[in-house]
């Protein structure tokens, strides 16, 4: 049987992701953080704007949630395209290369974000593995 | 992370926050939303913490300031200001990261609909890390907030940081005691021959490790720290910028030692001048001459006096003894916290972003008195620094390394 796939940014992706991460993400692993992120897709393939919100409290993965509109405030925000973040996901590019390139945009303290740039990469490697129709 | 913030009751103690309330009445008056600082003696001013990397500081009108600093030291600088890792923010080449959005992000909500009056830090400077904001910095924030007005307003600063606080005082005075020890490590190693086989650059790093040893935080000075020199680098004509070179010292050289230390971002400068195991009545001769003109100069400083009547004094001095043709003609440079250097006062003199040469002392001003006495023909030169604090009826000199001209 073929493996289900979830459409990418619906609301059973995000709920997969944040299945997987409580799953295999232990707060010592997240280095026990409390903070929140939100990563912010422009032109998505229906033209609107949507974003997934991160929660993290004392390094539980307490929610991942696809918004729409106005967005919540959060400690972090990534901004770019749809596309540029599908690539990401596939592994075709680095987060950290379109960073550097400008192609992405970072909102929020550089040093805390340089300091959790570790634990973001566990996050990223686990929504890896979730089987994702883009 | 631990804050190390003094006390009230600290010699060193400054009233930071104080010192941004009286910014943003200034700001208030001049009608300048919002202040945007880039040059270093600002950093230091308002931060109390050393910013060696391009760093900026966002004034509001109201509440605390916040600085955008390399990211590589911003958490150094957060460390060591009394300002917290929210209000010390680092910058690097990353998108939404980099200096013109960090700072265009701080600025916008001050403005309305984009609108208002941005104040900015430009002018000219023979300091190098003076630090006014650049005509690319400028240019890229002019785009970035195309609707708002950039006035140059660093008259803020310079006019709220004139006259020196207690604190910033016995900074000073702690920067220009561990100089002194470093003047009598100096006097220690090259006395008795001691100076046979070193060269300038031995002098300065040692003269450095003793001042390190007593606290010293580094050797401030952008002229190469410690400069030191020796036989005709003493008295290179109208010359007072010597950084140590691997010039061997030699018997029957003059040689000029100048230390510098910082202390909590006080700083002490002060120079020596020494004959290397025996002089000439000649070169005595042009000793007693510098001796006594600095003791002159020094009864002389006060409040009330400006540039010019001082420099007048004491060229007719000098003219009277017969050795004006030595003297380099000038008496002074400005002082104050790291950064905070050359230019005496407002720059309000008929040369722009120079000292005013009427400007009149104010008690509680602090200036470098700094004379150089040079007679290139003859390879012998001496040089006096040392930071004073103006007073009602005379002055405090810092540094309290015995004035003369040894032979060692």
């Amino acid at each position: 049987m073929p493996e289900k796939k979830f459409k990418y940014l619906s609301k059973e992706w995000a709920d997969e992701v944040g299945k997987r991460c409580k799953k295999t993400l232990t707060p010592e692993k997240m280095k026990n953080i409390t903070s929140s992120m939100l990563t912010v897709y422009t032109k998505c393939p229906d033209g609107k704007t949507r974003a997934v919100y991160y929660k993290f409290t004392k390094g539980v993965v307490e929610n991942v949630s696809i918004v729409e509109g106005t967005l919540p405030k959060a400690e972090f925000s990534i901004t770019a395209d749809y596309e540029l973040f599908a690539r990401i996901s596939r592994a075709e590019l680095k987060a950290r290369s379109a960073l550097m390139s400008g192609k992405m945009l970072l909102r929020g303290n550089l040093v805390k974000a340089l300091t959790l740039s570790p634990t973001v990469d566990r996050l990223n490697e686990v929504i890896a593995t979730v089987p994702t129709e883009y | 992370m631990p804050k190390k913030k003094l006390a009230k009751a600290d010699p060193y103690f400054i009233d930071n926050p104080k010192r941004v309330k009286a910014v943003q009445k200034e700001m208030a008056k001049k009608g300048i939303d919002v202040y945007l600082g880039s040059r270093l003696r600002t950093m230091s001013w308002i931060l109390d913490a050393f910013c060696p990397w391009r760093t900026y500081v966002v004034i509001p009108p109201e509440g605390l300031p916040t600085a955008v600093t390399f990211v590589i030291d911003a958490a150094r600088v957060a460390d060591e200001s009394w300002l917290d890792q929210d209000h010390i923010i680092g910058y690097g080449p990353m998108g939404g990261q980099d200096q013109v959005a960090l700072l265009s992000m701080l600025i916008k909500p001050y403005l309305k609909a984009g609108k208002g009056v941005v104040g900015m830090e430009t002018g000219m400077g023979n300091y190098l890390p003076e630090g006014h904001l650049t005509l690319f910095e400028f240019v890229m924030l002019k785009a970035a907030l195309p609707r708002a007005t950039f006035k140059n307003a660093h008259d803020i600063i310079d006019r709220l940081s004139l006259i020196k606080d207690e604190g910033t005082i016995n900074r000073f005075r702690e920067a220009s005691r561990i100089v002194d020890v470093g003047h009598k490590a100096v006097y220690d190693a090259i006395r008795d021959g001691g100076f046979r086989k070193m060269t300038e650059t031995e002098v300065g790093g040692l003269a450095a490790y003793a001042m390190r040893k007593a606290g010293s935080e580094w050797e401030w000075s952008f002229t190469g720290g410690n400069e030191i020199a020796s036989g005709y680098r003493s008295g290179l004509a109208a010359g007072a910028c010597t950084p140590a070179s691997r010039r061997k010292l030699k018997a029957g050289d003059p040689l000029m030692v100048d230390l510098h230390a910082m202390f909590k971002l006080g700083l002490g400068d002060h120079s020596h001048n020494y004959f290397l195991g025996k002089a000439t009545k000649r070169q005595l001769w042009h000793a007693k001459n510098f001796v006594d003109l600095m003791k002159q100069v020094l009864i002389t400083y006060r409040a009330g006096i400006s540039p010019t009547s001082l420099a007048d004094e004491m060229l007719a001095f000098a003219e009277e003894k017969g050795f004006q043709d030595y003297l380099v003609p000038g008496f002074e440079h400005g002082i104050g916290l790291m950064g905070d250097e050359w230019r005496i006062g407002l720059n309000d003199g008929p040369f722009q972003y120079w000292t005013n040469p009427e400007h009149v002392y104010k008690k509680n001003e602090m200036l470098i008195c700094a004379v150089q006495y040079a007679c290139p023909e003859e390879d012998i030169g001496f040089r006096y620094e040392n930071p004073i604090l103006i007073k009602e009826k005379n002055c405090e000199a810092m540094s309290r390394f015995p004035l003369s001209v040894n032979v060692v």
